[in-house]
């Protein structure tokens, strides 16, 4: 214990430490994030309430179903902290430099698991906690709870993230022993698989649709803020995301038993995982550290031989190609990069075949048509973001080290520019057009360009913004690009993207409930309307390009 | 030629090059020395377009390094003290990758990579992956990537870390080669044996100011009237006390 807390007590005061002398860049730079995270955080606070008053008073969908709903996010967040703390895990555990040094010295390898389990918590989404924190509040709030059942709310809520990220651990634990059993690819395709399954049979058992219309068909013999608990599977009341909304539900309905009962659960779960995530860790670590070395040999080897299939100096030499192939070889021969990439676009297919199939045309309020379409809008726009998040944010910093060599090169700074962008750039440019045309398919010729348009413009804005905050942010030490995607830089990227979409949600309120109210009542819009809207889009669009393109070069500009 | 005017960068209140004015001429094997911490590498980079000048220029061949650095980096060679190459990619990928930034015709290109493989006995770890290289490799495949486009200026920080004697006299051969064919090499180092025997001109470097600048022979001399070895001198000149 005493070396472990002499370890941390150094790793603390390093990461604590401030520099001696305050630049006015860092200044401006640190002030401005502390008003992006505070505005943000109102921010996901107001939205919180205001979506529950929607959906209680506006739709009245009830309380049951409410929470049900609140089940289904937890589920999707449960699940990204389980699948991001696997591979934030593999690379402090087995890919640090740290853990190399560590272990030269005389340190048990279960001490040093433990100081990297624990660092594990230190390189979370510090942001995603912040909105999580503020939309609990939001949600706190607008039922009147007093401090202590909002305590209890947190108190769930810790352990909760707790299991997430330890059963990371576990899995990637078992993955590194299988795969030296049965092979690295074959244990990580059907571990892959097993998660789309898992992920596709929870929509299916907990599909939104039947569990709305089975809610409808009891209404109004039964009140809709009643527990319907009869129409969630049972499958699904064993899982922690159930118990977390179940005990927000029965806080409201001042049921104690159950909410004892459910946060008993989930403590004992996370204190379980925990437990069984360490002690797998003390047993294992060192074997499954030396095992990771030789089976990253082999599979290096073994692609060693695939890289013949690759043109080595085909076509001419010119700056743009030869960085481009650089970039491309570099991503494909990283396995963690192609896994991450294949599971996000997985679940964007997931989400495309979703939003294809809604049906709100014929729904007689207009009113509620435009909040139905901006709700989709909005989820393009944050997968949007996401995708710019994961793959445009990195871009600069995963140049490392290795810098120096097209940093003393002859290129300039638009053609570097351009050539680390246009690959990234089409893929979520592709995305983004795909995303608008599924979601919007249904609709008039009209509306289906001018949400084309829409989603264009604001796809090269939060791609430009990503860019140049990229840059502005850029941390050529490391490697890993999940871990730089959800760095402070990429949260407040992040922050300025989303306060972007506020901007548009706000701009296209007006103009988008006129259009379907005269598609209500079929009278002719007039479409000089919808562009009048688009001028103010464009203009700050620009503005917003044309500032973060400057942050990008300014940062190429930086001493390296 | 490579004219340093005034050089200086600050680092906060630290003036890591303060006021340097150095003139090296086409072809000459320039050893640049200095204890740790005393502005090599800073200068260096101030050189190669990596860090910004605080005050003064840098001109090679009537370009201005940082006013035109399109032009002078198509001039330049750098290879840097620590070899960081691009993990995924192979050696010959990684000089193909540098050649490309140049331009070159494609066939030039082959051709000049053939000819650094050759000359550095690199071999076949050429088609293995850099992540799998020692420090060595690493470092002769930077040597390597910052000569295939042919440039008229090397500047080269720390050539002989993690060298073995086999490469070290590789790459001696190669700056001596290349000075003898009118390529200026501009050489900062640690090693006094290296600049004893390969170098034509020497600055000393001491807390960002030039405190010795002469032809090697003018060393020698100084060496003799002191009675003393290089690395004494060395050592007087940049005593603090």
């Amino acid at each position: 214990m005493k070396q472990i807390l002499h370890i941390m007590k150094y790793k603390i005061k390093s990461y604590v430490r401030f520099d001696s002398e305050i630049s006015s860049v860092r200044l401006i730079k640190s002030i401005a994030s502390c008003i992006i995270y505070a505005s943000f955080a109102i921010g996901a606070f107001f939205f919180s309430k205001t979506l529950i008053n929607f959906l209680l008073i506006e739709i009245t969908v009830g309380q049951f179903l409410l929470h049900e709903f609140i089940s289904m996010i937890l589920f999707i967040f449960f699940m990204s902290i389980n699948i991001g703390n696997i591979i934030v895990s593999y690379s402090t555990l087995y890919k640090s430099n740290e853990v190399n040094y560590l272990l030269s010295k005389p340190i048990e390898p279960a001490k040093i698991f433990t100081i990297k389990f624990l660092d594990n918590f230190f390189y979370s989404s510090s942001t995603l906690l912040l909105i999580l924190f503020a939309l609990l509040i939001g949600y706190s709030v607008y039922f009147n709870m007093p401090i202590i059942k909002f305590a209890v709310l947190v108190l769930n809520f810790i352990p909760f993230m707790i299991s997430a990220g330890s059963l990371g651990v576990i899995l990637l634990i078992a993955v590194i022993l299988l795969a030296n059993r049965f092979g690295v690819k074959r244990i990580i395709y059907t571990f892959g698989a097993i998660y789309a399954v898992i992920i596709i049979l929870f929509f299916r058992i907990n599909s939104p649709r039947n569990l709305v219309m089975s809610v409808l068909r009891n209404y109004p013999i039964l009140d809709k803020d009643i527990y319907l608990g009869e129409l969630v599977s049972p499958i699904l009341k064993v899982l922690p995301n159930n118990w977390l909304s179940q005990t927000a539900y029965w806080i409201l309905h001042g049921d104690y038993t159950k909410v004892i009962l459910y946060t008993s659960l989930q403590i004992g779960l996370a204190v379980l995982l925990f437990t069984s995530a360490y002690q797998l860790g003390k047993k294992y670590y060192l074997r499954t550290w030396l095992l990771n070395h030789k089976l990253t040999g082999e599979f290096n080897s073994k692609k060693q031989k695939m890289q013949d299939y690759f043109p080595l100096n085909c076509g001419t030499t010119n700056q743009f190609k030869t960085i481009l192939r650089k970039d491309y070889f570099a991503f494909v021969r990283e396995p963690s990069q192609v896994i991450h990439s294949l599971v996000l676009f997985f679940l964007l297919t997931v989400f495309i075949v979703s939003v294809s199939g809604i049906k709100y045309a014929g729904l007689g309020n207009f009113y509620l048509q435009t909040i139905i379409y901006l709700s989709i809008f909005i989820f393009n726009i944050l997968l949007i973001t996401t995708l710019s998040l994961r793959f445009i944010f990195p871009l600069l910093s995963l140049e490392g080290l290795s810098f120096w060599k097209l940093k003393s090169a002859p290129i300039s700074i638009l053609k570097y520019v351009l050539s680390k962008l246009y690959i990234p750039f089409l893929i979520v440019f592709f995305t983004s057009i795909t995303l608008s045309l599924f979601s919007n398919y249904k609709f008039s010729s009209i509306l289906i360009s001018f949400s084309l348009i829409v989603s264009i413009i604001a796809t090269i804005t939060i791609v430009a913004i990503n860019f140049g905050m990229g840059g502005l942010f850029a941390n050529y030490k490391e490697k890993n690009p999940i871990r730089v995607s959800s760095s402070q830089g990429a949260s407040i990227s992040f922050l300025i993207s989303i306060l972007y979409m506020l901007f548009l949600v706000v701009l296209l309120f007006k103009p988008f409930s006129d259009l379907f109210l005269s598609i209500m009542i079929k009278r002719n819009f007039d479409l000089l309307r919808l562009f009048y809207f688009t001028l103010p889009m464009l203009f700050v669009s620009a503005l917003i390009i044309g500032v973060f393109y400057k942050a990008a070069a300014t940062s190429l500009k930086r001493d390296f | 030629m490579l004219q340093l005017t005034e050089l200086q960068k600050k680092y906060g209140s630290f003036w890591a090059v303060n006021k340097i004015d150095l003139t090296v001429a086409k072809g000459e094997l320039f050893g640049f020395l200095g204890p740790n911490g005393a502005g090599k590498t800073t200068t260096i980079k101030m050189m190669t377009g990596l860090l910004n000048p605080t005050y003064g220029n840098i001109m090679f061949d009537g370009l201005d390094v940082w006013k035109e650095p399109i032009e002078s980096k198509r001039k330049i060679g750098y290879i840097p003290d620590q070899p960081f190459l691009y993990d995924k990619l192979t050696g010959r990928e990684f000089l193909y990758f540098s050649g490309g930034l140049y331009e070159l015709p494609l066939k030039d290109l082959t051709n000049n990579i053939e000819e650094m493989l050759d000359k550095l006995k690199i071999g076949n770890w050429i088609d293995k992956r850099t992540e799998e290289y020692s420090q060595g490799m690493r470092q002769r495949i930077a040597i390597a990537s910052a000569f295939v486009h042919k440039p008229e200026l090397i500047i080269v920080d720390e050539p002989m870390v993690g060298l073995d004697p086999q490469s070290a006299l590789l790459v001696k051969k190669l700056f001596t080669e290349s000075a003898n064919n009118g390529v200026t090499v501009f050489m900062s180092t640690h090693s006094l044996n290296v600049v004893e025997e390969i170098c034509t001109d020497v600055a000393i470097i001491h807390k960002g100011k030039i405190i010795f600048r002469d032809k090697i022979d003018e060393l020698h001399k100084l060496k003799m009237k002191h009675d003393s070895s290089i690395e004494e001198l060395f050592i007087e000149l940049t005593n603090d006390e």
